[in-house]
């Protein structure tokens, strides 16, 4: 599994992680971030996609803030 | 301080990360723009960017936590098959994927 243009760099996700462990030596392994770059592009996607459908519903082409506020109750609640 | 200068410096790391965060969640948005048709507004990418970035602190501890149950201290593919429990198309993607990685590694 490559790491592929539209989606996030090992590093960053290392850096994302590293930034709140709460243990000096806590470490992420390579498939470990791998799987969490994976996970994370699809959380955007799912949210992004749930705030276009809901825009849809309101027969709308423009996706905004509103929509994102409306699906993210539940996003959290079925994603983590 | 030194203090001083590592909470600057937190802070210039979490600018960065910030900004990796929003630049490939423009990049997801697009897509996803593309495969329905619509147009995402600024502030839209903005906003979930934000709470992918706000994300990751819980599922930093939460990872950490996993871990230092099963006694390590090196967070592994098993740690976030644990975190993709709650929705089964999730874990089944991950768990797809963590397989696809283990066959890889052997080769």
């Amino acid at each position: 599994m490559e790491e592929r243009e539209g989606g996030f760099r090992k590093e960053t996700v290392e850096r994302l992680l590293r930034l709140h462990f709460r243990d000096g030596r806590t470490r992420v392994n390579g498939d470990a971030l791998l799987l969490m770059a994976e996970l994370l592009k699809v959380f955007v996607r799912e949210a992004a996609a749930r705030a276009a459908r809901q825009a849809q519903a309101e027969d709308l082409e423009k996706v905004d803030i509103e929509h994102v506020e409306k699906v993210l109750p539940q996003l959290l609640l079925d994603f983590v | 301080g030194s203090e001083a200068a590592g909470g600057e410096q937190r802070e210039l790391l979490i600018q960065r990360l910030r900004a990796a965060v929003h630049y490939t969640t423009g990049c997801l948005c697009q897509d996803v723009a593309e495969d329905k048709g619509v147009l995402f507004s600024k502030q839209t990418v903005a906003a979930i960017s934000e709470i992918t970035f706000r994300q990751c602190e819980n599922f930093a501890r939460d990872l950490e936590m996993f871990a230092r149950h099963a006694k390590r201290s090196t967070i592994t593919s098993e740690d976030v098959k644990l975190l993709a429990r709650r929705s089964n198309s999730l874990l089944k993607y991950i768990t797809q994927k963590s397989d696809e990685l283990a066959s890889s590694n052997m080769e």
